[in-house]
């Protein structure tokens, strides 16, 4: 059976359609693009990673490897320590990422729930914090830590990162959306600090929880300049400074091994943040729901 | 990928590897934190770091210093900026140091490229945990000596039997001040002319590389008249990659300097507006060169027939061209002009004395023939030793590789490079994006180099009295 609708009826309804498609189109080609943007670089690195110099160099680009070298995993794992810089590396960001949540969020509790004179004052000196950039404390920190004797020492790489102004500033701002009457109830119940801390607000907050910690993470994991320069020697590096033993002076670089060693490097913390990926997502509109 | 030439995709791709390799032989002078506190350390203790021996962490460690020291092997530390390649030459270098004798026990620790080992230098002596022995460059030296935290090393020599005199003399009179030496030639390289002998061939042109730029300039209309869409005949390339470094040999062969010995700028002085002004014509009137971020992959990919970069990369460029590569002097203006590069190695002033006379056994055994023969090969760096060049290791090298034979016939022509680049904090960039904007932009010279020369003379107020004392000549 055939309906013949009125014709300006098909025709809007056909507008619409081709409307529709063509935004749907445009979307995705949006979409496409910018995934893209972010997935070729990374393509590129474990596509390098297999091919052998002249490969990488060679123009038009040679997308997939022709005979995929394999041995410049094999060849980048050998050529520095890279599972005393693995250990090293899990060392110092599993003990950092801790320091900066546990300091970050007894620190925000603090600001947000325990009345104490000059709180806005001292909230904004942390802020100041936030604004001071890495090159100016780099040289007295370093001075505070070889006094210390902890050159060559994990205490050194970790301690003068371990409580970090934005974790905390993200915390706070995260606690003042917290409902009062919650915790004005549990402490009518008698509990004290530590229980609200832990039993209430930070129950509450696991998506922020979560973003602090990944950008902890990250950062710790990836960091280059302080470790380096905190130590000195081959078995106390981290995994970032690692591939700097990779690197030739003189550009002449072996692309397919640091490509190969890179991919090592980056993939654990791929492998976390596609797990953790919901709750970073959950995070980060949860301050725009809650306004 | 329409529309996406081979130039803009290698500019892309090789950029990002470009910037990835930071260092390259040119090395700049980026001021760095506490290097003005670097002269109280006279008094410092001279305890060094990592005085706890690390042993061998791993077994596999091919750059960890390998088997911890004997007893009665006196320890030296010894910070070294050689990664890749080159790390695994130096530490094979060390190991048998390690190994040939009872006294000496050279703890190899590698602190990055050349600015990082310069960073974490100033911020050691700061902190009075130096190490005994540094490879420095040719830039990043500069500030330690003005700071007089380096060792003088004239004594040591002749105690340790090192004789400077059989040093390549262009190299040890770069490390020599005041009559006395600091520094000792290590990885040395210079700037070295590559040209494409398949294109040449095509081009019917003299298998040789041109003598004078206008020589080059001859074989470039040569090379255009293939008409081939994507080629171009000089690749010159960019700050980040050092162009300061290149041109200051251009600058030299018209006759001009970018400064003085006492640093008083001279970049805005006509000679030296000549040479900017060649080069802007070639690039934006003739149409046959341009800026490359790293002409190293435009040459090997043929997109360049002509371009200038370090010896150290003979090595690279001849294993990944497909084509024959040919080398040459570089081609002369009214004269000819080289600028030195690469590092070397130094003792630091608050070591304690015996180690710095140990760290002298490690010179001496680096500078032994077939040591300078093995570190030359592996890394593609100049001989820096009379006797090592004349050895048969090194003239079977050059047999075997004649492209390698140029850079080292090159070498004795070679001349340590003007005091801004080497001076004034950040005097490499000043002068390279100086370069740049005559080379894209096609600004006039004069304007360029004279709003250069004033940034240069502002950067170098603070250390202009310190350069002066030391009396270059």
């Amino acid at each position: 059976m055939e309906v013949s609708l009125p014709k300006t009826a098909a025709k809007t309804a056909q507008r619409t359609t081709v409307r529709r498609y063509g935004v749907g189109v445009l979307k995705y080609a949006l979409l496409i693009l910018v995934a893209a943007i972010f997935f070729v670089p990374i393509f590129w690195m474990a596509s390098a990673s297999l091919k052998d110099l002249r490969e990488i160099y060679t123009f038009p680009p040679q997308w997939i490897p022709l005979t995929p070298r394999w041995e410049n995993y094999v060849d980048a794992w050998n050529a520095a320590p890279f599972g005393r810089f693995y250990t090293n590396t899990l060392i110092t960001t599993a003990i950092g990422v801790a320091a900066e949540l546990l300091f970050g969020t007894m620190t925000a509790y603090a600001f947000v729930f325990i009345p104490f004179p000059k709180k806005n004052l001292l909230f904004l000196l942390m802020l100041a914090a936030l604004m001071i950039p890495i090159q100016v404390t780099m040289l007295p920190n370093y001075l505070t830590v070889a006094n210390l004797g902890w050159l060559n020492t994990y205490a050194g790489i970790i301690v003068p990162g371990a409580s970090v102004a934005f974790g905390t500033f993200l915390f706070r701002q995260h606690f003042l959306t917290l409902p009062k009457e919650i915790l004005e109830a549990a402490r009518l119940e008698g509990a004290g600090h530590f229980q609200l801390l832990t039993k209430i607000v930070l129950p509450l907050s696991r998506p922020i929880f979560v973003t602090v910690g990944l950008i902890a993470l990250v950062n710790k994991w990836n960091d280059f300049l302080w470790p380096l320069i905190v130590t000195n020697r081959i078995d106390m590096r981290v995994l970032p400074v690692g591939l700097a033993y990779l690197f030739d002076q003189e550009g002449n670089s072996q692309w397919g091994v640091i490509m190969a060693a890179t991919i090592f490097v980056v993939a654990p913390i791929l492998l976390i943040f596609a797990w953790a990926q919901r709750h970073i997502i959950a995070g980060l509109t949860a301050g725009a729901t809650k306004g | 990928m329409a529309g996406f030439s081979r130039r803009q995709f290698l500019s892309f791709t090789g950029g990002a590897i470009g910037v990835l390799a930071l260092a390259a032989c040119g090395g700049s002078s980026t001021p760095t934190t506490g290097t003005s506190g670097g002269g109280t350390t006279g008094g410092a203790t001279g305890g060094t770091t990592g005085t706890t021996v690390s042993g061998a962490a791993t077994a596999r460690a091919t750059q960890s210093s390998g088997p911890a020291p004997q007893a009665g092997q006196k320890k030296v530390t010894f910070w070294s900026a050689f990664g890749g390649k080159n790390g695994e030459a130096l530490t094979k270098m060390v190991n048998d140091f390690n190994g040939s004798q009872q006294t000496v026990f050279i703890d190899n620790q590698f602190q990055g490229n050349y600015d990082e080992t310069a960073q974490k230098l100033a911020a050691s002596i700061a902190a009075r945990q130096v190490p005994d022995m540094v490879v420095l460059s040719e830039v990043t030296w500069n500030r330690f000596s003005l700071n007089k935290t380096l060792q003088e090393l004239d004594g040591l020599l002749t105690k340790g039997g090192v004789d400077p005199k059989d040093y390549v003399d262009s190299l040890i009179a770069e490390g020599t001040r005041q009559g006395k030496i600091w520094w000792v030639p290590f990885a040395r390289s210079t700037p070295l002319f590559y040209y494409n002998r398949t294109l040449f061939k095509e081009a019917g042109l003299e298998d040789r590389a041109p003598k004078t730029w206008e020589e080059v300039r001859t074989f470039g209309l040569a090379i255009q008249k293939l008409g081939k869409p994507d080629l171009k005949a000089y690749a010159f390339t960019n700050a980040k990659n050092f162009n300061a470094w290149h041109f200051q040999g251009n600058v030299w062969q018209w006759g001009g300097n970018y400064s003085t010995k006492s640093l008083d700028i001279t970049i805005d002085q006509p000679a030296a507006i000549e040479a900017g002004e060649w080069l802007r014509k070639f690039v934006h009137e003739d149409k046959l060169a341009y800026m490359a971020p790293d002409q190293s992959i435009d040459f090997s990919n043929g997109l360049a027939a002509m371009t200038q970069q370090s010896t150290g990369s003979l090595g690279t460029i001849l294993s990944t061209a497909k084509f024959d590569v040919g080398t040459g002097l570089l081609p002369e203006g009214q004269k000819f002009g080289c600028p030195t590069g690469g590092a070397g190695l130094a003792l630091l002033a608050a070591a304690p004395d015996d180690r710095k006379q140990a760290a002298i056994e490690f010179i001496k055994f680096v500078n032994k023939p077939e040591n300078v023969a093995y570190w030359s090969k592996q890394s593609g760096y100049m001989p820096s030793t009379k006797s090592a060049r004349d050895a048969a290791e090194m003239q079977q090298q050059f047999t075997a590789n004649p492209n390698y034979k140029v850079a080292v016939d090159q070498l004795p022509k070679t001349q340590p490079q003007d005091t801004a680049r080497l001076f004034i904090p950040n005097g490499d960039q000043t002068i390279g994006t100086g370069l740049e904007r005559i080379i894209v932009n096609n600004e006039p010279t004069a304007t360029v180099f004279k709003a250069v020369a004033e940034q240069l003379k502002r950067d170098s107020q603070d250390i202009k009295d310190q350069v002066k004392d030391l009396g270059l000549a």
